[in-house]
């Protein structure tokens, strides 16, 4: 089962990885470990990986920092994960589940023989203690995650048993997420703040040491339970914030990986001999959020007018040069129950033009979007958006603010468009879409104030059907009407832009950005 | 750095031995620094004129073009020519520079000389203050201020002008200090002559030249500090052109296009040799026989 | 000797005031700062309930005089609190990065002075001739380059066409530092230098129209011994100041520079910090910078009085 699991997602990575670049026009990167050809793994090596910002604490609970959350994912593991290409949910710690009759019990089995890097096994008593410390942190953490969640218990010592609520189809998904890591019960006898200091969990690697602002540093763990890796020595993260001081560092071998070039940087890391830049398909989806609250956006036929006046295909080109695709669901492509929707609003001038002349601001008007100070990508698409909606007669007034203050601004209502965008975090399209369009998601429909009742009731059935197929159907109406309704102005999605040296082998992100460094090693 | 500045218009004054019989065009520093200072003026005037191109419409079939014999100087990612940008980028730099002086000229150097002249309780609250904002270097603070202000333009105006009107007190009361023992402030005092006469009348014309060579660096100063805003996003919104933000947008093809980020600098590099000219010929003309 | 130092007790009892007002200026200019950490720490999922919740449970909800009270009294024990996002003390993250900003500021100051003292000797030996003229342009020049642009072209001439240094970052091990932190030195040893080169090349020559270079001229003295034994120790005395004043300058320099090379120092520490709304820790950096300006000010008029038998700054006019 093991094996058979890890193998099955390695094949789906290197298809993953062929299809991108046929499309991409680029390069050969992101081939698994058993497609590279000549030699196949090779032990040892450290890696650098150069990222914009440092992480900032390896609390699995409390933590919302993706730089935070790619690095803990390699100490501490989950039951369950994500397949490659993010559609599936696999067993990882757990082999098999059973699920009751009225959906309200599951009862999950597992794995053998996994130890924690201490060399204490792994018992239910610690998945346990796992969940319910994540589940505690409630709103304060990831605590919400588990709201469906009645209580864990440890059958015997390799079975848990979780008991729900209602029934939700989530929960699998929910289980794969990092907060529900596992982690020795009681913290192996240390504080949870202790604890987090050198976090200790069951995966490929263990925590060496963090330099604040400067780099972390995690090490091989020898007696890890999977049969294939890990590789390398040691893995560390450097924080280089200028995209252009990690281009040329990578180009000149300094490190091994760029993490999250900039779209121009990208596309001459392309270029660039002994490179291997890759686009990993993501989740993520960009939009012009409208304040619902503030005339003229409550009027549907203005959100439509703009949705129909931009130009995705131009954006694509000139703000992700190329690399990506326009959007046309607030789903990704990368996301479960993603519905192509081909009557989506795309650019289409006189059908944004009649839509504004039925609206309650014919002769156009004046406002503005606000976006984020330091973002290129964000000056980008806003001075693309003010050009285009100039011939509508809308004049567009672009207002930058730095990244936290921008989030207060949106936060409190005090805009009238912004870009915003979303990554999933689990392989389901509920954490997403209850966010979204959902107020009792907590945040005013990702702060659009958009209240659409029949959207709603959708998205409440969805959560609690069990059966694909229908499931599927509730989303396809769901992606289909908020479109319809213009809820956002859709944008693009855009993959998760990785430059490695060639040297590097087997390295594969997934649409949730995760990656497994057991599958990789460095050559020669 | 203000005080580093001051310094500096100090250091420069001294070889300046006594020139002080020849007319101002023979004073090849002086007029060198207005020949480009006004070259510069009349460019950013004159922008419009200069120029086919628009600074803020975008040509994304043309985006990143190497020079040619239609773009000079090239353009940028959205297609905009960048000498253009550049031409129009002098009208908001200069401006502001030249604006962002003006505040803090005044403010500063009032109250230097109120502090100078009276002394007593009055000096001691104005100097610890000015105590306080000299603890924190120069771009710390602008650059806090204008994330409490938010970016734009009036931001930078009240970001400076909180900032660098200490340099302006300082002096003021450096120079107030000496002037009220000369012999004729005495003398108007002892005849009978009001404070503020005594002040505007007789002081101000004799003390105000050391503020205005000053103002000269200080402007610099403030052209550095919006580009230098500008440069971490936080100047002027886009799309304006402003020098700053086209060095921070042609960073990104550094290797491919170099020139979008040099061509900029370049910019701000010559108006501040012009205007350190400038002020060199100006403390040359207004004060020659100081040595200190 | 010593008599002439008495001004430092008087100046350590003034500094009390200022640093109170740095206190009190940092402290309700950053939380005027608009947003607050919770929203960077939690996110996407940053919800304005989760915001309010995080908020309280950090105590940022309390009224700002009571926190400022707050945290004057922590730093009364000789606490500086905890950093926001990171849940550690702040002073470990202070800790940490002291070392590298000072060894940037050290570093360069080096640079500058060989950058400098040449290039004054040069002009001062022939004031008005050519080689003077050329040093004034690159003076000139020197003061009219935006920092960060003067490290974004050394990037590009000795990092990407040369490949000479590394284009950022501090390196890991001990031995890579200075390698690391040359082009960023250099980048403030270039902005700094003019000033000094300035004040040299002006205290160089009134030195050497002085009697006793004419004497030790006399006995036979030439060339670059008479510089190095008489002219440079004497026209060095007006220069300490200028560099101290300098030091103070290049610690705001340093702010831009470490972001333009993604160097991890005080600087980095203070702009994320801004970012991420981390209040105890911007409070924390511009303390610490401020004692910095505050004591470097008071080291130069000390090694000033003691190189320089003629100052008696007890009693100083001029401020």
């Amino acid at each position: 089962m093991t094996r058979s699991t890890r193998i099955r997602s390695a094949g789906i990575a290197a298809v993953a990885a062929v299809t991108l670049a046929a499309c991409g026009g680029g390069s050969s990167g992101g081939s698994s470990s058993s497609a590279a050809g000549s030699s196949g793994p090779v032990e040892g090596g450290d890696l650098t990986i150069a990222r914009a910002a440092d992480i900032i604490s390896m609390d699995k609970t409390t933590t919302f920092d993706n730089n935070s959350i790619y690095v803990m994912e390699q100490i501490m593991e989950p039951l369950f994960t994500v397949s490659a290409d993010g559609t599936k949910v696999e067993p990882w710690l757990a082999t098999d589940y059973a699920m009751s009759d009225d959906k309200l019990t599951y009862t999950i089995k597992l794995r053998d023989g996994v130890t924690f890097s201490t060399g204490a096994p792994m018992t239910a008593k610690d998945v346990k203690f796992s969940i319910d410390e994540d589940t505690k942190t409630g709103a304060d953490g990831w605590g919400f995650i588990n709201t469906a969640i009645d209580s864990v218990e440890a059958t015997d010592d390799s079975t848990v048993t979780v008991k729900l609520k209602y029934p939700w189809a989530p929960l699998l998904a929910d289980l794969s997420l990092f907060s529900n890591g596992v982690i020795p019960a009681d913290y192996g006898g240390k504080t949870a703040e202790e604890f987090y200091q050198a976090p200790v969990g069951t995966g490929p690697f263990i925590w060496n040491e963090w330099k604040k602002g400067q780099y972390v540093k995690i090490d091989k763990n020898p007696d890890y339970w999977g049969e294939k890796g890990p590789y390398l020595d040691s893995v560390t993260w450097t924080v280089v914030p200028d995209a252009n001081t990690r281009k040329l560092q990578v180009q000149g071998g300094q490190v091994d990986i760029d993490e999250f070039p900039d779209w121009s940087s990208f596309s001459s890391l392309k270029d660039s001999p002994g490179i291997t830049a890759t686009a990993f398909p993501s989740t993520r989806i960009d939009y012009v959020a409208f304040n619902e609250q503030k005339t003229p956006f409550s009027d549907v036929h203005v959100r439509r007018a703009i949705a129909y006046a931009l130009d995705r295909e131009s954006m694509v080109k000139s703000v992700l040069y190329g690399n990506g695709s326009a959007a046309d669901s607030l789903l990704s492509p990368g996301t479960p129950y993603y519905a192509k929707n081909p009557d989506a609003p795309n650019l289409d001038v006189d059908k944004a033009k009649a839509e504004l002349a039925q609206s309650s601001a014919a002769g156009g008007f004046s406002t503005s979007i606000t976006i984020n100070a330091g973002d290129p990508n964000q000056a980008s698409v806003a001075q693309i958006m003010q050009s285009e909606l100039k011939e509508l007669g809308i004049t567009l007034e672009i207002k930058t603010l730095d990244p936290t203050a921008l989030k207060q601004a949106r936060n409190s209502g005090d805009f009238n468009m912004i870009i915003s965008g979303w990554t999933m975090d689990i392989p389901d399209p509920d954490e997403w879409t209850s966010f979204a369009v959902d107020p009792e998601g907590g945040s005013h429909s990702a702060y659009t104030y958009y209240d659409n009742p029949e959207v709603i009731a959708l998205n409440k059935q969805a959560q609690a059907e069990t059966d694909d197929a229908k499931r599927a159907d509730l989303y396809q109406q769901l992606q289909e009407k908020t479109a319809s309704d213009a809820w956002a102005a859709y944008l693009y999605y855009s993959p998760y832009a990785y430059a490695t040296t060639d040297k590097v082998q087997g390295f594969h992100v997934t649409p949730l950005g995760n990656y497994h460094l057991e599958d990789v090693y460095k050559t020669q | 750095m203000t005080t580093a500045v001051a310094t500096a218009a100090r250091a420069m004054r001294r070889p300046a031995r006594s020139r002080s019989l020849r007319p101002w065009y023979r004073n090849g520093t002086l007029v060198a620094g207005l020949v480009i200072v006004g070259l510069l003026l009349l460019a950013a005037v004159l922008a419009p004129l200069l120029t086919p191109f628009d600074p803020i419409e975008q040509d994304l079939q043309n985006a990143l073009q190497s020079p040619s014999g239609s773009h000079w100087l090239g353009t940028d990612k959205y297609g905009r020519d960048v000498l253009t940008r550049l031409l129009y980028g002098a009208r908001v730099d200069l401006r502001i520079g030249f604006l962002a002086v003006l505040i803090p000229f005044v403010v500063g150097s009032v109250l230097g000389a109120l502090a100078g002249y009276f002394g007593g309780w009055f000096d001691v609250v104005v100097m610890r203050i000015v105590d306080v904002f000299f603890a924190f270097p120069f771009y710390v603070l602008v650059i806090v201020l204008v994330f409490v202000l938010g970016a734009g333009e009036s931001s930078i105006y009240l970001a400076i002008a909180a900032v660098s009107w200490v340099s302006y007190a300082k002096i003021m009361r450096g120079e107030l200090l000496v002037a009220k023992k000369q012999d004729y402030v005495v003398a108007a005092r002892l005849g009978g002559m009001s404070h503020g006469r005594v002040l505007i009348r007789h002081i101000t014309p004799n003390v105000l030249s050391q503020a205005l060579i000053y103002a000269m660096s200080d402007i610099v100063m403030d052209i550095m500090a919006i580009v230098t805003l500008g440069y971490l996003g936080l100047g002027i919104a886009p799309p304006t052109a402003e020098w700053g933000s086209m060095i921070l947008d042609g960073q990104e093809f550094i290797t491919t296009q170099f020139l979008q980020a040099t061509i900029p600098g370049l910019a701000v590099v010559v108006t501040s040799l012009g205007l350190s000219l400038l002020g060199d010929g100006l403390s040359d003309l207004l004060s020659p026989e100081r040595r200190k | 000797m010593l008599d002439r130092l008495r001004f430092v007790p008087a100046r350590l009892l003034q500094s009390v005031p200022v640093v109170f007002g740095v206190t009190v200026v940092v402290f309700f200019m950053v939380h005027l700062l608009p947003g607050n950490p919770a929203l960077t720490i939690l996110g996407q999922t940053a919800t304005p309930d989760r915001v309010a919740a995080l908020n309280t449970q950090l105590g940022l909800d309390k009224p700002l005089v009571d926190q400022y009270f707050i945290f004057l009294g922590r730093l009364f024990r000789g606490s500086l609190g905890d950093s926001l996002t990171y849940q550690r003390p702040v002073l470990e993250l202070v800790l940490q990065a002291i070392p590298i900003t000072l060894s940037l500021l050290v570093f360069a100051l080096v640079l500058s002075l060989v950058i400098s003292v040449p290039l004054a000797a040069l002009a001062a030996t022939a004031p008005g001739r050519g080689r003077d003229l050329a040093v004034r342009v690159f003076t000139l020049l020197g003061q009219g380059m935006p920092q960060f642009w003067v490290g974004i072209m050394l990037i590009l001439l000795l990092g990407v066409k040369l490949r000479l240094f590394p284009v950022g970052g501090y390196g890991m091990t001990f031995g890579e530092h200075p390698y690391y932190l040359f082009l960023p030195a250099l980048t403030l040893a270039i902005a700094m230098s003019p000033t000094t080169i300035r004040s040299l090349r002006a205290s160089t020559i009134n030195v050497l129209g002085s009697d006793y270079v004419g004497t030790a001229r006399s006995k036979g003295a030439a060339g670059v011994s008479l510089f190095r034994g008489h002219v440079l120790r004497n026209a060095a005395i007006p220069t300490v100041s200028i560099i101290g004043v300098n030091l103070g300058y290049l610690v705001g320099g340093s702010l831009v520079i470490e972001k333009v090379f993604a160097i991890p120092g005080l600087g980095s520490l203070m702009i994320n910090a801004i970012f991420t709304r981390d209040f105890p820790t911007i409070q924390a950096v511009a303390l610490f910078v401020a004692l910095f300006v505050i004591v470097v000010g008071i080291l130069t008029d000390v090694v000033y009085t003691l190189i320089d038998p003629r100052v008696d700054l007890s009693s100083k006019e001029r401020a």
